[in-house]
C-alpha cells in the first residue's frame, strides 16, 4: 500500500530564488505478517520552478514582498495549494541567510508554504542538501567510492564529502560566482576576502576598475586553487583558514577524494566551460567556472556528472529533507503537527547511567527558558543497549525524573530517541504518568544538539509520522 | 591397459612421489608411537572458541577475493553463509561447525521442554496441558496439541477471570527456546501496553505442548473477546529464538485460519520483544475498535 506525500522546497539563495515541487512515495516494506517497516521509497520531482534573481531591496534585506510574489506566482503556475503539501523546507541559504530581514522573509512565506512547511539555514544543512540534490551521495554509494560534491553558488562554495554513501564531512568557503561583480565593463562590486586574496597574489582590484578578463580570470585560478585545497588535493596554504564561512572548518582529510560533483549556479560553466561573453551574469561566475574545470588539482580526480545542478540545492530541500519516523512509535494524533521545537539532547556519555540522564536533561533545561517561560522542547537520546522491558521501565522513570518541569508544562512531552523502542518506551511513561500527560515519543530519527525538529501528522495508517531535523547552528 | 601395466604406473608414481614400501612403513609405525608413548594425556589450559559466538553478517572467509570489500559489505545486510569459502569441494571447518551447532539448537528448541520453574516462578504463569501426554504425541499428531486436556479446561474454568476483553496466554509451540527467550520482555509489554489503552485483560497461563489452534478453544472457554498467544515458531538456521503472536476476535473452533492476525520474527535479532509488545497492544487495540481479526482487518 503506498501513500504519496506532496513536498515543496523553496531556496533563496544569494543570486537565485527557486522552488520545486516533489512527491515522495511512503510504502510499508514489511510483509503483512511482520512488524510494519515504513519507509520513503520514490522521491520524484514533478515540478521545477524558473530560476528568479533573489529580489534584494538593498545590499543587506531581502525584498520579502518580491519574494512572496514570486513564490505565489509559481504556486498558481504549478496548480499548487499550500493545502495541498504535508511537509517541505523552506531555506535561506548562503550570504542571504545573513541578511538582516531573513526571519521576516520566513514568516512571511510561512502560510503560503502549507501547514507543515518550514524555515531552515545554515551551510552544513545547505551543503547536504545540494549534495544530495547533486547525486553526490548515490554516486558515492554505488560506485563505492569517496566523492564531494562542491556547490558553487554565488556568494559560497558549500562541500559535502561522502564515502560509500555516507557522509563524513561538510565545509563551506566563501568562493562564489558574485563574489565579483561586473556592470558596464567595470568592477562594480568586491567582497573583501577575495579582493584580500587577489592582494596576497600581487593582484589589486578595485571597484570602479576596467574589467579585465585576464586579471579577473588569475584570480578566479586562485578561487579554484582554495576549492582544490579545501578537498586536500594539494596543501592548504597561509589564506586558505580564512575563507571558510563564519570561521569554519574543513572536512576531515581521510578518506582521500576518489571523485567530485559539481552544482550551484557556475557548475554549469564547470561542465560546460565558455570563453564567449563570459560577464553575462555580470559576475565572475562564468570565468570561475572554467578556472576550476582547468585546475590541474581536480583533472587528478573523477569528475562525475552532477544530477541537478543550479537546482541541487532546491531539490534537496523538496525531496530530502523529510525523513519518516520508525513504523512502532507513540503520540497523541491530536497533538501534532508540532513545528519548530528545539532538541534537547542528552549526550552518550550521559546517557550511558540513567542517573546522569536524569541530571543532563534538568542542567539543560534552563537553556530552554528564554523569557523565563518553559517552552516546547524535545528531548532526545540514542536509547542504544537498553532493550529489555525492565531496562525501559527504569529508562522511562529516569526521563520522567529528568523532565519533571517539561511534564508539568502544558506541552506534551517529545522524546526523540535512535533505538526502535519507541513504542514500548511511549507506553511506560504514559502509564507511569497514570495517563494524565500527552506522550509523543518517536525512534529511528539521530539528532544533535542544537537541532530542531518538526513532527507531522501521522502518514501510512498511522504507523510513521513525517520528520524533518533542521540544523540551524553554523559550522557546528 | 593389462593389470602389469597398471601396476609400473602405480610404482612409478609412487617412487616420483617419494613414497616407497619401506619409507611408507617407517612413517605408520612413527605415528603408531607417538600415539602410544606418552605416559599420561596432557591437558591444556584455555577453551576451543565458540563457533556459535561469530557474527555470520561479518564472517567472511573466501581467499584472494576479487571483491572481497564489496562482499563483506553486502553480507552485513544479512546474516546468510555465503561467502564462507571451501576447502576443495567441501565447506571449510569454521562454518561446518556453525552450521552443525545451528541445527543442534533447533533440534533442542524443538525436543527440550520448557522449563517448569522459569515459566511458574519468573513468569508467574500457572501451566496447562493439552491432550499430548508427551513430546512425541505433540509431535506425532498435531490434532491433539489443538485440543485442551480435561484437567487443563478444569483449571482455566476455576483460575482464570470469565469474559474478559482480552486473554493472553503462552505456549510452547515448535521452540522452547523461543519461550525463555522472550516472554520475559514481551508479555509485560503487551500488557503494559494494554494498560496504557486501559483495556482489560484476563488471567494469562502457559500451555504445554500446545499449537496455534488451541486458542479457539480457549476463546470459547472462556468467553474472551480478543485471544492472543505468543507461541515458539518452527526454529530455523538462523535463530531457534523466533516467537509468534497469532490474535483472533472472537476466535471459535474450526473458523478458517484467515482470521488470525499474527506477528512474527519476535526475537532479540528481529524485532525486539518489548517493542514488539508494544505494538502488539495497539493490534489488540485496533482489532477491539474494528470487531474483526485477520484478513478481515486492514493494519
Amino acid at each position: 500500500m503506498q501513500e504519496i506525500v506532496k513536498s515543496v522546497g523553496i531556496d533563496i539563495g544569494t543570486s537565485t530564488t527557486q522552488l520545486v515541487f516533489s512527491r515522495l512515495v511512503v510504502e510499508n516494506l514489511a510483509g503483512s505478517y511482520a512488524v510494519p517497516r515504513v519507509s520513503i521509497v520514490q522521491k520524484e520531482v514533478v515540478y521545477r520552478s524558473n530560476i528568479y534573481f533573489t529580489p534584494l531591496l538593498s545590499a543587506t534585506e531581502i525584498d520579502a514582498e518580491a519574494v512572496k510574489k514570486i513564490v505565489w506566482e509559481e504556486y498558481k503556475a504549478a496548480g499548487m495549494t499550500p493545502h495541498d503539501l504535508k511537509t517541505g523546507a523552506v531555506i535561506i541559504t548562503g550570504e542571504t541567510a545573513r541578511k538582516q530581514n531573513a526571519n521576516q522573509v520566513l514568516e512571511a512565506l510561512s502560510d503560503l508554504a502549507g501547514d507543515f512547511v518550514v524555515a531552515t539555514a545554515g551551510p552544513d544543512l545547505e551543503s547536504v542538501l545540494s549534495a544530495r540534490g547533486a547525486g553526490a551521495d548515490r554516486i558515492s554509494e554505488e560506485e563505492r567510492k569517496t566523492v564531494a560534491n562542491i556547490d558553487v553558488g554565488g556568494g559560497t562554495s558549500n562541500i559535502a564529502l561522502y564515502q560509500k554513501g555516507i557522509l563524513k564531512g561538510v565545509s563551506c568557503l566563501d568562493i562564489g560566482g558574485r563574489l565579483i561583480q561586473v556592470k558596464n565593463g567595470k568592477i562594480s562590486y568586491i567582497f573583501s576576502k577575495i579582493q584580500a586574496l587577489a592582494k596576497k597574489h600581487g593582484i589589486d582590484i578595485q571597484v570602479g576598475q576596467q574589467a579585465d578578463i585576464p586579471t579577473l580570470t588569475r584570480v578566479c585560478e586562485f578561487m579554484a586553487d582554495q576549492l582544490a585545497q579545501a578537498l586536500f588535493l594539494k596543501p592548504q596554504d597561509a589564506e586558505h583558514r580564512g575563507l571558510y564561512t563564519n570561521d569554519g572548518t574543513s572536512i576531515p582529510s581521510e578518506p582521500p577524494v576518489q571523485g567530485v560533483t559539481f552544482s550551484g549556479g557556475v557548475a554549469d560553466y564547470i561542465y560546460n566551460p565558455t570563453t564567449e561573453d563570459v560577464f553575462r551574469y555580470g559576475d565572475i561566475g562564468v570565468l570561475l567556472g572554467r578556472a576550476i574545470r582547468s585546475h590541474p588539482a581536480f583533472g587528478q580526480i573523477e569528475l562525475y556528472q552532477a544530477a541537478e545542478t543550479i537546482r541541487a540545492t532546491v531539490v534537496g530541500a523538496g525531496t530530502h529533507t523529510t525523513e519518516v519516523s520508525g513504523s512502532t512509535i507513540t503520540y497523541a494524533a491530536d497533538r501534532l503537527p508540532i513545528k519548530n521545537v528545539p532538541i534537547l539532547k542528552v549526550s552518550e556519555e550521559d546517557e550511558a547511567v540513567l542517573e546522569t540522564l536524569s541530571a543532563s536533561i534538568i542542567n539543560q533545561m534552563p537553556l530552554y527558558r528564554p523569557e523565563g517561560r518553559t517552552e516546547q522542547i524535545a528531548i532526545a537520546f540514542t536509547g542504544r543497549g537498553r532493550t529489555s522491558f525492565a531496562d525501559i521501565q527504569m529508562l522511562a522513570e529516569a526521563v520522567i525524573k529528568g523532565a519533571k518541569e517539561a511534564i508539568e508544562s502544558p506541552f506534551p512531552l517529545v522524546l526523540v530517541i535512535e533505538n526502535d523502542i519507541g513504542k514500548v518506551l511511549g507506553n511506560a511513561i504514559r502509564v507511569k504518568l497514570e495517563h494524565k500527560k500527552d506522550v509523543i515519543c518517536i525512534d529511528g530519527i539521530r539528532t544533535l544538539s542544537g537541532d530542531y525538529i518538526d513532527i507531522g501528522e501521522p502518514l501510512a495508517n498511522g504507523h510513521v509520522v513525517p520528520v524533518v531535523i533542521k540544523t540551524l547552528i553554523f559550522n557546528s | 591397459m593389462d593389470q602389469k601395466d597398471l601396476k609400473a604406473i602405480i610404482e612409478q608414481v609412487l617412487a616420483e612421489m617419494n613414497i616407497s614400501g619401506a619409507a611408507a612403513e617407517t612413517a605408520a609405525s612413527a605415528a603408531q608411537a607417538a600415539c602410544c608413548a606418552g605416559s599420561a594425556p596432557v591437558v591444556e589450559d584455555g577453551c576451543i572458541p565458540d563457533v556459535t559466538e561469530v557474527n555470520i553478517r561479518t564472517q567472511y572467509l573466501v581467499k584472494n577475493p576479487e571483491h572481497g570489500e564489496e562482499y563483506a559489505e553486502l553480507k552485513a545486510n544479512a546474516p546468510c553463509r555465503l561467502g564462507i569459502g571451501k576447502a576443495g569441494a567441501r565447506y571449510k571447518t569454521d562454518p561446518m561447525l556453525q552450521f552443525r551447532a545451528a541445527h543442534s539448537a533447533a533440534q533442542d528448541a524443538v525436543f527440550n521442554d520448557v522449563d517448569h520453574d522459569f515459566v511458574e516462578k519468573q513468569m508467574g504463569l500457572f501451566i496447562v496441558q493439552t491432550q499430548c501426554e508427551n513430546k512425541d504425541v505433540y509431535l506425532t499428531r498435531p490434532d491433539l496439541g489443538r485440543k485442551l486436556s480435561p484437567e487443563a479446561v478444569a483449571t482455566l474454568k476455576e483460575k482464570c477471570k470469565k469474559s474478559p476483553t482480552v486473554q493472553i496466554y503462552v505456549a510452547d509451540g515448535l521452540s522452547s527456546a523461543a519461550v525463555a527467550a522472550n516472554v520475559a520482555d514481551l508479555l509485560p509489554a503487551i500488557m503494559q501496553g494494554l494498560q496504557s489503552y486501559r483495556i482489560d485483560v484476563g488471567t494469562p497461563f502457559f500451555v504445554k505442548f500446545g499449537r496455534v489452534g488451541v486458542m479457539d478453544e480457549i476463546s470459547e472457554l472462556l468467553g474472551a473477546e480478543v485471544t492472543c498467544t505468543l507461541i515458539g515458531e518452527r526454529p530455523g538456521l538462523i535463530t531457534a529464538e523466533s516467537m509468534s503472536a497469532y490474535i483472533a476476535y472472537k476466535a471459535t473452533v474450526g473458523m478458517p485460519e484467515a482470521r488470525r492476525t499474527v506477528v512474527s520474527n519476535i526475537h532479540k535479532n528481529g524485532t525486539i520483544p518489548a517493542e514488539a509488545g508494544a505494538h502488539i497492544a495497539e493490534i489488540i487495540k485496533i482489532m477491539l475498535e474494528k470487531k474483526a481479526s485477520g484478513t478481515d482487518l486492514k493494519l
